[in-house]
């Protein structure tokens, strides 16, 4: 079984491998460590193009758009989604302008390949992991890539498709093992993902929480109890009914965020399910409070035993 | 060559050493895996280190980047605080909270340290300009990387201390990588002197690694910075001896590899500054530094 970067490293080179007059673009894709092995054994079509640019964030973004804007397909692969904060203008100045005036079916394709990291082990800096929050801004369609199914649907397609989108690859999961799941539900727009199917209990994982939501369901399942579990994506204006329906048959949500930021996508999640009406019960699993200065935790814990009994309770 | 130095000169040299010496240190530990953070080593980048921390006067301020090393050794003169700070540890210099990319240490001018591409220049901007307002005489000098410099603030931020007249030097260590890309895998040339002449700003570009000779030309840049009230850049042509990042060799085969059983030299050509300052000294002299530098590890 590969590893969670091998997986992926062998999903994006497939797509790229196979996309006509694709433009690959970022700093040391080519070289080095290639991106800590994300764009290893990188090859475009004859017609395409891989760049090994400086080191100009915001030019770089810049510079997607107008490839964009001109029917060009494109990936800029970035090594830490807090570099991306220098394109910050461009994903909501320069993308606001393309989209409300050009269909996106004229478009070529940007995608921004980041890896978000929750501790770059640069001291205070680097540690930025609010993946969905961020593309809120400007409502940037964005995916958190954890599994075998996301991974198909959102490499496989999304990637190199019309418009604009961020995809995160999670740097605390690279060396683990790559979630191989079965899958139940697939919303259209990438937005909602189900993996599995159960009355007792309903698990809603944000950013890049699968993994832990993962070992609830198994744990709930060692005790005989099973869980619907669910992962969803940043996308502007989700179809939140499949999660709406579960909890209103299991009357038991636990939501799993691993964002830093303090408005985290995944309360949004439970205003919609409050929102139906009907009583039931909430875990909110995320990172502990704001601590010292003022920043968040680097840690993500979660006490998976502690969970189950109080599911069971 | 010197067969004696004066005061100050011997300070340059003796700072060299040691500045090598602590790096060396701090590799080897690297090797073990010692360290919870990455270290960017800067074997190579001394003459320059040693050169901007004496030009620094009292009210002076430095601001740096992810290899930093050289320059917090230099200002710190002493590899404790340091060291201490790559293993986390409350009596680093950061506290242990600022690990080794973002080390910076204030009592010694070090105000403020960015392993973000080009985030720095904009804050020296700002300190340079807080001196101004308030009054206060004091040089801000900023450090970049061939490669940082390819962010368009760098542009930027010397165009904004020409106009407001800031104190503030811009210090390029052009070493011809960034990351694992050297300038001509990633970009066009980039003239300096040129660029910097479109906004007016004196610019001098220095090699060689002879700390004396980098030394006078910052005590000389200093001062032109001081008088005009308004910037300057320099360039300095350096290679670094090491990795990007963590130990030297990096893998088992890797062919470059520092050994600190090789004693302090690297490379017995000019791209070291140590092995210029033992070109440049009496044998005797150098033999005489040096031993009393081994001799005062300060190494944990
Ligand atoms: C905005 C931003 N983009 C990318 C990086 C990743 N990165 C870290 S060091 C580095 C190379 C820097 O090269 P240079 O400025 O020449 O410094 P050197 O390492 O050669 O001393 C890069 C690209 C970063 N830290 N910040
Ligand atoms: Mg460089």
């Amino acid at each position: 079984m590969p590893n969670y970067i091998t997986a992926l490293n062998q999903k994006i080179t497939a797509t790229v491998a196979a996309t006509p007059g694709i433009c690959v673009f970022g700093q040391n894709i080519n070289t080095g460590t290639f991106i800590t092995g994300l764009t290893k054994n990188l090859a475009v079509p004859p017609d395409g193009r891989i760049i090994n640019t400086q080191n100009s964030e915001n030019s770089l973004c810049g510079m997607g758009f107008g490839m964009m804007l001109s029917g060009a397909r494109c990936i800029y692969f970035a090594k830490q989604l807090d570099f991306m904060l220098l394109g910050v203008d461009h994903f909501v100045n320069t993308y606001n302008f393309i989209r409300c005036s050009r269909p996106t079916a004229t478009l070529g394709s940007f995608s921004i390949l980041a890896l978000v990291c929750d501790q770059g082990l640069q001291g205070p800096q680097s540690s930025f992991n609010s993946f969905g929050d961020f593309c809120s801004i400007a409502r940037i369609p964005c995916y958190s890539v954890t599994n075998s199914q996301d991974a198909a649907r959102i490499i496989g397609t999304e990637l190199v498709a019309p418009g604009f989108r961020m995809i995160g690859l999670s740097s605390r999961l690279f060396k683990t093992e790559f979630l191989e799941l079965p899958l139940v539900h697939a919303a259209g727009d990438g937005s909602v993902f189900q993996y599995t199917e159960g009355g007792d209990a309903t698990i809603a994982c944000f950013n890049f929480s699968l993994p832990h939501g993962r070992a609830l369901q198994q744990a709930l399942a060692a005790k005989g109890r099973q869980a619907s579990l669910f992962s969803v994506n940043y996308v502007p204006q989700p179809d939140w009914s499949p999660i709406r329906d579960s909890v209103a048959k299991t009357g038991k949500l636990i939501v799993f965020d691993d964002s830093k930021s303090v408005h985290l996508p995944a309360y949004r999640l439970l205003d919609e399910v409050a929102q139906a009406g009907r009583p039931f019960r909430r875990w909110t699993v995320t990172r502990g409070e704001d601590v010292d200065f003022g920043m968040s935790t680097d840690e993500f814990r979660v006490d998976i035993g502690a969970l189950v009994s109080q599911v069971l309770a | 060559m010197f067969d004696r130095l004066d005061i100050a000169q011997r300070h340059l040299a003796v700072k060299v050493l040691q500045v090598r010496h602590w790096q060396h240190v701090v590799n080897e530990a690297l090797k073990k895996n010692v360290f919870p953070v990455p270290v960017h080593v800067a074997f190579g980048h001394e003459a320059a280190a040693v050169a901007i921390g004496a030009m620094m006067q009292a009210e002076d301020s430095l601001v740096l980047t992810h290899r930093n090393i050289a320059y917090n050794l230099a200002r710190a003169g002493a590899l404790q605080p340091v060291y201490d700070e790559y293993m986390r540890l409350p009596s680093g210099a950061g506290a242990g909270r600022l690990g080794s990319m973002n080390l910076s240490n204030p009592g010694h001018g070090v105000v403020y340290t960015s392993s973000i591409l080009g985030n720095n220049f904009g804050v020296a901007c700002g300190v340079a300009l807080a001196n101004r307002l308030a009054g206060r005489a004091g040089l801000v000098s900023v450090l970049t990387g061939d490669g940082a410099m390819e962010e368009g603030t760098f542009y930027e931020s010397v165009a904004l201390a020409q106009s407001h007249g800031l104190r503030c030097l811009f210090v390029v260590e052009n070493n011809n990588h960034a990351l694992a890309s050297t300038i001509d895998q990633r970009r066009c040339p980039i003239d300096l002197a040129k660029l910097c002449g479109g906004v007016g700003v004196p610019f001098l570009r220095l090699s060689g690694n002879d700390v004396f000779a980098y030394a006078s030309a910052f005590a000389e840049v200093r001062n032109t910075v001081m008088s005009a009230s308004a910037p300057a850049c320099v360039e300095i042509d350096v290679t670094t001896m090491n990795r990007h990042a963590g130990a030297t060799p990096g893998w088992p085969t890797d062919p470059m590899n520092v050994d600190f059983q090789r004693g302090l030299v690297i490379a017995e050509r000019t791209i070291d500054p140590v092995f210029v300052l033992k070109q440049v000294l009496a044998p005797a002299l150098y033999a005489e530094l040096e031993r009393e530098v081994l001799m005062h590890p300060g190494s944990p």
